[in-house]
């Protein structure tokens, strides 16, 4: 199967958030209690029981209003922060492009709760659940379960409006790109091509990403090449401070006659 | 001092006060076994690393960096006037450790699986080596300190045992922090764009172990200091101000790779953009990284024990503030949201740290830690005002 | 509709005016979208707020509530002052050439015919009607003659130049200016404008002449029966449409027959000729009727007695509209009253007063979902309920999903839903309530009435053996029409008769039952996605009446000799021999096997007016006026600068408690009142706010309010106000937003103030309603009430 992802195109979104009705019923999330939001957007963020939100931007700009709305969830990145952070490789990238939580997704529990991946994660994504005794890592899981049986992601198949197109990423990417080449509208960049090594949900826009909620100028390579840049020393590392440190203790051992290892830790006098 | 059996621990108020507090810790804990990290702190998704990694491990970890850099000093490159403090040293590095455990044992969400990472090769993850290290550290140093302990409680032969392995003992306990020194700074490469650069970097590894190591001679003088006033001691000038001699040049060192890094990366003169984290960046540096330098670097100021003192704590400060820097002034701007621990985030550190001064009071006065009289001796017997 | 949502993408540039579909009828919005994304389509959206519709549309004029006549007459003025209408269309498929009596004058704001009775008035529309030669109307095809249609029309809209049409609606000369030339470059033959409407146009004291404006401008720029074009009312409640099609109306039949008048008509001879017109399709009315005879009273009717039409229920022209019934119910008029499937608690206007109405029953019977506002009425905040002795009922109804049956929508078509699942507990369809209720009525007349026939007679057989549900099928084919001796269910309501032959429920459906040979499904039932001519008229995805025709009026989509305005858009075309028709023609177009040439349908393209044509000014069917003229809402913050006729002479006024209005600039209540919906709240919010996936993203009530006023107040955002108006006032929170911006309305500034109307004191998130605001004023001709603008004022609580 070819990887797969989601073609988001800002310009044409409503904000209707049926995406996150259907996110929430389709996985069993609960609903939760939220008060008046003076965006719209309640309840405004990812967390664990939202896996999906829909922000709402106001641009003023010289007396004209532009209003809006941008779907976030998991990137899916081509090489996920959260999987190479994860020390107990409790995050995988499936061959259909679903980055998936496994202790929830496969039931296999490996996650000690340590939270690290929230950290890595450059979107903000995996979401911690914070009121539970024996809590997970929550995040949305590309419908996973739907990718393997053929079918869509629940958000995609409730947009009304072909916001989300669902595809081969490589295809949407040819997509995305003939759209905003053809159409003098579009901001000129595919949000999700090259950042951060690439993700399999895409965006384009008629507005500048920064101003709907996204970094603009990241890294174009992957976080996990940057640590990977780090900890693929750690073995010299070990061996050769190792032996300089030997060395070293040998060679002042020496000239330092006098020493006496057992002085270190003889007893201390007695009164 | 005996080698005798029995156990002392002198109660004073103020162990008594520390007592009530490590139980009000310990009542906190439960609750938050119970009822999730949500109940007892103030973490939320956007936080999720709060006050007890951020300080409890970040902080613990690097102030007890005094037990490698003193065995680095002391037993790989033998100086050996330094070799009084370090059981001290040795000492204070493992209970930090064994508090940096607790905390993370705490905040980990799903603390019953924490076996797993052993057996699964997250290798890919930073993480994964700052677990090992700490981990593989800890045995370590508990199997140094046995060297002190079978003195204490009676066993030549497991003492010999452990004589033999002493020295392989002694690299590993200095390569495995000098790992996970480094790697708790390598756990911030992956918020690349979160943390801000004057801190990210890809040479923060360095910086961390660097700074941990540098803040040994530091942390020493100023246990040192505390030590003796406890138990009445003369505290030792003059060793202290050699060794942070040690600390001054490092620092220089460190200052000077700083200053590079951020030139080479092009973001120096964001230190000056007067953003709060362009100030704090500042107040680091200024305060924390030049002021000792300046200090240490003044002989009157270096020779006194007041002096080398305040220089010493400006350093363990400024290593404090510069790990808060990174887990919570850096990243703040990219995360959003706002965190201040709650009460019993509070509650539960204090009691930790409770938890440490009560461990070494008791280990100093059934242990033989602080030095014989002679090296050191100015004269004052060892004996009579020991009982702090 | 007279088009379908699919048809949108043919469209060229969108005007939405009065509609919000983006938050309303977000599958519109889809089809507004591909328009765009296919053909480069542009969007202008007129309305008071920056609604999300705006967010999506090319270029948006802010526009003050109840000012839509000027900025429609005004885009009319511009058409033609520029030459942009459509000149050709005009003069031949319109009335434009139509002479009219020259006693015919607009004088101080008001039409010729104006008489004051008591404290109503009412037009006499004589000197509205054509001139006429015996029994032929006088035209003049130059459209020159000063009484023709087009003379007047053109003399009328003259006075809504930019400037003033600005000064009336506060929206920038300049922005006007553009949506003057893209709209009006739909005029072109080949240029399709689509206006898209809804309650901003229709929710005002001149709610119809609003409509009529917007069918106008359609009409001149040759917009009406063209693929992408049309006059688009976007429709409220899923079955809405249905409904008005069935008749939930009191003064109509289904299929849109008139109700029998008492007075009017005392026979079946009566109604069928004063009906009847002479010429259009409605010539066939008495098959219609008669067949809608034949099912209501099967075998009893027959010709030898009129068809039971004396068992007919008839009214005697009284209001009997949402607004006067709960006046009535307030003056204690009204005993008992079956709530069935609306929650006037928080929908009716001045709804304080409707729930304090509510005390004056004797019985309640609510149909219903859920607990709503209007059943719990008597434990609503504020009263005690011992003090209220009216016995309440609420019957559990079954939920759409939990039910099968059709649904009409906006685009006309009738689509079979099926049952997803079993309705919860003792809840039952409404198909199976009013089944139970007909035979316990039955029952009770068993025992004698007064006047028991119609009850009794009725044509009710319903059941299926060993089935608690009645026959939703042998239902649906009633209604479809069938031959009465045979039952079978008829294609065509060509094939209905005015000899009881035929029986037929509502002859505009006939066919929507019928198996498609093809398919073998019912009509309602098919769901082919094949689009053969690739325009969007999917024409075997269910049923659209009339006919299955899926653009009305789609004659005008040619010129007179048959040829497509735009071929790459042709719905049907005549090469010379033949009709090739990719739609259902909406004239006729055979004779047999024998072709009607184009010149016969050319001359009558809109086969349901009596001419035959479009009216761009109408003589009859609105009580207020031949034309739009502008007056202000009742309540409103300027004078009319039109004349000095203020408001609508015929507007709707009650009585009473209900009579409390605000004066004209009234200090007390400076900032202009309008109501909306949100996207995630449904109408009076029964469902919605019980259902927590949806109050989780829209937990409470709120106002918005342009930065400039809440900085004027000291208003912060999310900050508790009070929004108080003549009638009562409520509390909410503050939402502060670029979304409303203060507009410029003859040299003064006009604050508005946007008002979502959802929510109520039940739920799982209750919450202030809005309609205890608004105003008890509503449209001559449909009685709507004039929620969308009137005057309220805002302080921080
Ligand atoms: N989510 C959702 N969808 C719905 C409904 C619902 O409650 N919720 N209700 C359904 C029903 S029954 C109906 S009737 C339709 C209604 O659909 P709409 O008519 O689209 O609904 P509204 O939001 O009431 O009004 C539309 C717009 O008119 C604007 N407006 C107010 N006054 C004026 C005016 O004087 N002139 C102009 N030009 N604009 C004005 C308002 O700001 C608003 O944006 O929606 C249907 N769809
Ligand atoms: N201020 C203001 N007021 C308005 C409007 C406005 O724009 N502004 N709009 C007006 C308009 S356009 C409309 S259409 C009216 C609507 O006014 P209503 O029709 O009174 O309001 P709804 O909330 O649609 O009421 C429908 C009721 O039917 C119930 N229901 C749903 N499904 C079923 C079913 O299958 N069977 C049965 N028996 N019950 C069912 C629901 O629970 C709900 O209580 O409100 C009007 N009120
Ligand atoms: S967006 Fe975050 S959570 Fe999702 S795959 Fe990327 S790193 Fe992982
Ligand atoms: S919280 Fe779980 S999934 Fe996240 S990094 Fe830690 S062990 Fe891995
Ligand atoms: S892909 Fe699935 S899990 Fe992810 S946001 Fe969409 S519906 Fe939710
Ligand atoms: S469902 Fe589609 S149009 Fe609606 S908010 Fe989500 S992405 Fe936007
Ligand atoms: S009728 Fe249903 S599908 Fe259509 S727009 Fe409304 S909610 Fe959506
Ligand atoms: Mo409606």
């Amino acid at each position: 199967m070819m990887s797969k992802g989601v073609l988001v195109d800002v310009t044409r979104c409503i904000g209707c958030r049926s995406c996150m009705v259907a996110c929430k019923t389709w996985n069993d999330l609960p609903p939760k209690k939220t008060t008046f939001s003076n965006t719209w957007d309640s309840p405004g963020k990812i967390d664990a029981d939202t896996w999906t939100v829909v922000n709402y931007y106001i641009i003023e700009e010289d007396g004209q209003v532009k209003w809006r709305f941008v779907k976030k969830q998991c990137m899916h990145c081509n090489e996920p922060a959260c999987e190479s952070a994860c020390f107990t490789h409790s995050f995988v990238k499936t061959k259909e492009g679903a980055v998936i939580y496994k202790p929830t997704v496969l039931n296999q529990d490996y996650c000690v709760g340590c939270r690290y991946c929230m950290i890595a994660c450059p979107f903000g994504v995996p979401a911690f659940q914070w009121e539970k005794a024996f809590p997970y890592v929550q995040k949305c899981k590309f419908c996973y379960e739907r990718l393997q049986e053929g079918m869509k992601p629940a958000c995609v198949t409730a947009c009304p409006t072909g916001t989300l197109k669902f595809g081969d990423r490589e295809e949407l990417l040819a997509e995305a790109r003939e759209r905003i080449d053809s159409n003098p509208n579009y901001y000129k960049k595919i949000y999700g091509e090259k950042e951060y090594g690439g993700t399999s949900w895409l965006y384009i826009s008629d507005v500048p990403f920064e101003k709907i909620g996204f970094k603009e100028d990241v890294s174009q390579k992957s976080i996990p090449s940057y640590t990977w840049d780090v900890l693929k020393w750690t073995p010299y590392i070990f061996f050769g401070w190792g032996a300089v440190l030997t060395a070293l203790r040998a060679y002042t051992k020496r000239r330092a006659e006098v020493h006496n290892e057992e002085e270190l830790y003889a007893p201390v006098e007695k009164d | 001092m005996q080698n005798g059996k029995k156990w002392r621990f002198k109660m004073t108020p103020f162990r008594l006060l520390l007592i009530v507090l490590v139980l009000i810790a310990a009542a906190a804990a439960i609750y938050r076994f119970v009822y999730g990290l949500g109940a007892v702190t103030n973490l939320s998704d956007e936080w999720p690393w709060g006050l007890w990694i951020g300080f409890d491990l970040f902080c613990g970890i690097a102030l007890a960096g005094g037990g490698f850099s003193t065995a680095l000093i002391v037993h790989v490159l033998h100086k050996d006037k330094y070799l009084p403090i370090v059981r001290a040293a040795l000492l204070t590095s493992l209970i930090g450790y064994v508090i940096a455990l607790v905390s993370l044992f705490l905040d980990i969400g799903r603390w019953f699986n924490f076996w797993r990472p052993f057996f699964y090769w997250g290798y890919h993850s930073v993480l994964f080596e700052v677990f090992w290290c700490i981990a593989l550290y800890t045995t370590v140093q508990v199997l140094e300190f046995g060297d002190i302990f079978f003195e204490r409680v009676n066993c030549p032969s497991l003492k010999k045992l452990l004589g033999v392995f002493m020295t392989p003992l002694l690299i590993i306990g200095i390569v495995l922090p000098t790992l996970h020194q480094s790697s708790l700074g390598s756990l911030y490469i992956v918020a690349v764009d979160k943390l801000n650069p004057l801190w990210w970097s890809m040479i923060i590894p360095f910086f961390f172990v660097w700074s941990a190591f540098f803040l040994g001679p530091a942390m020493v003088t100023i246990e040192g200091t505390l030590a003796a006033r406890a138990y009445n001691r003369e505290p030792e000038t003059d060793l202290y101000s050699s060794l942070t001699k040690v600390t001054m040049w490092m620092m220089i060192i460190y200052f000077i790779v700083k200053m590079g890094d951020l030139a080479y990366r092009g973001v120096f003169s964001t230190a000056f953009n007067g953003s709060y984290e362009s100030n704090m960046f500042l107040i680091e540096m200024i305060v924390f990284v030049l002021l000792p330098i300046v200090m240490y670097a003044t002989p009157s100021i270096q020779n006194k024990l007041s002096g080398v003192l305040t220089a010493s704590i400006l350093v363990v400060a400024g290593v404090v503030f510069n790990r808060m820097n990174v887990v919570f002034t850096g990243m703040a701007k990219s995360v959003g949201g706002s965190y201040f621990p709650s009460i019993w985030e509070w509650l539960i550190t204090i009691g930790m740290w409770s938890a440490l001064v009560l461990v070494y009071c008791f280990v100093v006065e059934n242990f033989p830690i602080l030095p014989k009289e002679e090296p050191v001796s100015h004269g004052k017997p060892f004996g009579t005002g020991f009982h702090a | 509709m007279t088009n379908s949502f699919p048809d949108y993408q043919n469209s060229d540039v969108f005007l939405i005016i009065g509609a919000n579909p983006a938050e309303n009828h977000p599958m519109a919005m889809r089809h507004m979208g591909m328009a765009k994304a296919k053909r480069g389509a542009k969007i202008i959206c007129a309305d008071p707020r920056f609604t999300k519709s705006a967010a999506k549309a090319d270029l948006y004029a802010p526009i003050r509530p109840g000012t839509d006549i000027a900025f429609l007459l005004g885009l009319m003025n511009y058409a033609i002052q520029n030459n942009l209408y459509h000149h050709e269309y005009v003069v031949n498929y319109t009335n434009a050439s139509y002479l009219i009596n020259p006693e015919y004058a607009l004088k101080d704001g008001v039409f010729t015919g104006l008489a004051e009775k008591g404290d109503k008035f009412s037009y006499d529309n004589q000197s509205w009607q054509y001139q006429k030669n015996g029994d032929s109307v006088k035209k003049d095809p130059t459209l020159q003659d000063p009484n023709c249609v087009f003379q007047i029309l053109k003399k009328h809209v003259a006075r809504y130049d930019i400037k003033t049409v600005s000064k009336i609606t506060g929206t920038p000369e300049d922005i006007y200016q553009k949506v003057c030339e893209l709209y009006c470059s739909t005029g072109k033959p080949g240029k399709a404008g689509n206006l898209v409407y809804a309650m901003g146009i229709t929710q005002h004291t001149y709610g119809a002449q609003n409509v009529r404006s917007v069918a106008m401008l359609q009409l001149l720029l040759g917009n009406i029966g063209i693929p992408g074009g049309g006059v688009n009312a976007q429709r409220g409640e899923s079955n809405v449409q249905g409904s008005t099609d069935l008749a939930m109306l009191y003064h109509l039949l289904p299929g849109y027959l008139p109700m029998p008048n008492a007075a009017k008509h005392s026979n079946l001879k009566d109604y069928l000729e004063k009906e009847t017109p002479a010429s259009g399709y409605w010539k066939n009315k008495p098959k219609f009727f008669i067949s809608l005879l034949k099912a209501f009273y099967g075998d009893y009717a027959t010709s030898a007695n009129d068809f039971c039409f004396d068992w007919m229920p008839k009214h005697t022209g009284g209001d009997h509209s949402h607004m006067a019934f709960f006046e009535a119910m307030y003056e204690g008029k009204i005993k008992g009253f079956i709530a069935w499937g609306q929650n006037p608690a928080v929908g009716g206007p001045a709804a304080a007063l409707e729930r304090k109405a509510l005390e004056n029953l004797d019985w309640l019977v609510g149909i219903d979902l859920f607990e709503t506002e209007t059943v719990s009425f008597w434990k609503r905040p504020g009263v005690n309920p011992a003090d209220i002795k009216t016995e309440v009922f609420l019957l559990p109804a079954a939920f759409s999903y939990e039910k099968e049956g059709t649904v009409a929508n906006s685009s006309r078509w009738i689509q079979w839903r099926w049952k997803a699942v079993e309705p919860p507990k003792d809840a039952k369809s409404d198909l199976w309530i009013a089944d139970r209720l007909m035979k316990a009525i039955r029952k009770e007349y068993q025992s004698g009435g007064k006047f028991p026939e119609p009850i009794m007679k009725m044509l009710w057989n319903y059941d299926i053996e060993g089935h608690e549900e009645p026959d939703i099928v042998k239902i649906a084919n009633e209604m479809n029409g069938y031959v009465v001796s045979d039952g079978t269910v008829l294609n065509s309501f060509g094939k209905l008769k005015d000899d009881g032959s035929t029986a037929c429920g509502i002859w505009i459906y006939t066919g929507y039952m019928y198996v498609d040979p093809e398919l073998k499904v019912p009509a309602c039932k098919r769901r082919s996605t094949e689009d053969q001519s690739g325009l969007g008229l999917f024409p075997n995805w269910s049923f659209s009446w009339p006919l299955n025709r899926r653009i009305v009026y789609n004659r005008c989509s040619a010129d007179p000799s048959g040829k497509p305005w735009d071929p790459q858009r042709a719905l049907v075309t005549w090469d010379g021999a033949k009709w090739i028709n990719n739609d259902v023609p909406d004239f006729g177009y055979k004779s047999g096997d024998q072709p009607i040439p184009p010149q016969v349908s050319a001359a009558t393209p809109f086969i349901m007016t009596v001419e035959g044509l479009g009216r761009v000014y109408a003589p009859v069917g609105l009580k207020d006026g031949p034309l739009p003229e502008h007056y202000e809402p009742v309540e409103s913050p300027v004078q009319n600068i039109m004349s000095k006729q203020q408001n609508n002479p015929l507007a709707a006024k009650f009585k009473g408690d209900f009579a409390k209005l605000a004066q004209t600039s009234s200090p007390d209540f400076p900032y202009v009142g309008t109501t909306h919906r949100l996207i995630e709240h449904y109408q009076s919010g029964a469902v919605t706010r019980n259902c927590p996936n949806l109050t989780e993203l829209m937990p409470e009530m709120f106002c918005e309010i342009s930065p400039d006023l809440a900085s004027k107040l000291g208003i912060n955002p999310g900050d508790d106000v009070i929004v108080s108006s003549a009638r009562t006032e409520i509390k909410c929170k503050a939402c502060v937003l670029p979304i409303i911006k203060p507009l410029k309305v003859n040299g003064s500034i006009v604050e508005i103030v946007g008002l979502p109307w959802h929510w109520g004191y039940q739920s799982l998130a209750p919450g202030s309603t809005a309609n205890e605001l608004t105003p008890y004023v509503g449209d001559p001709n449909t009685r709507i009430p004039e929620y969308k603008a009137f005057l309220c004022n805002v302080r921080k609580a």
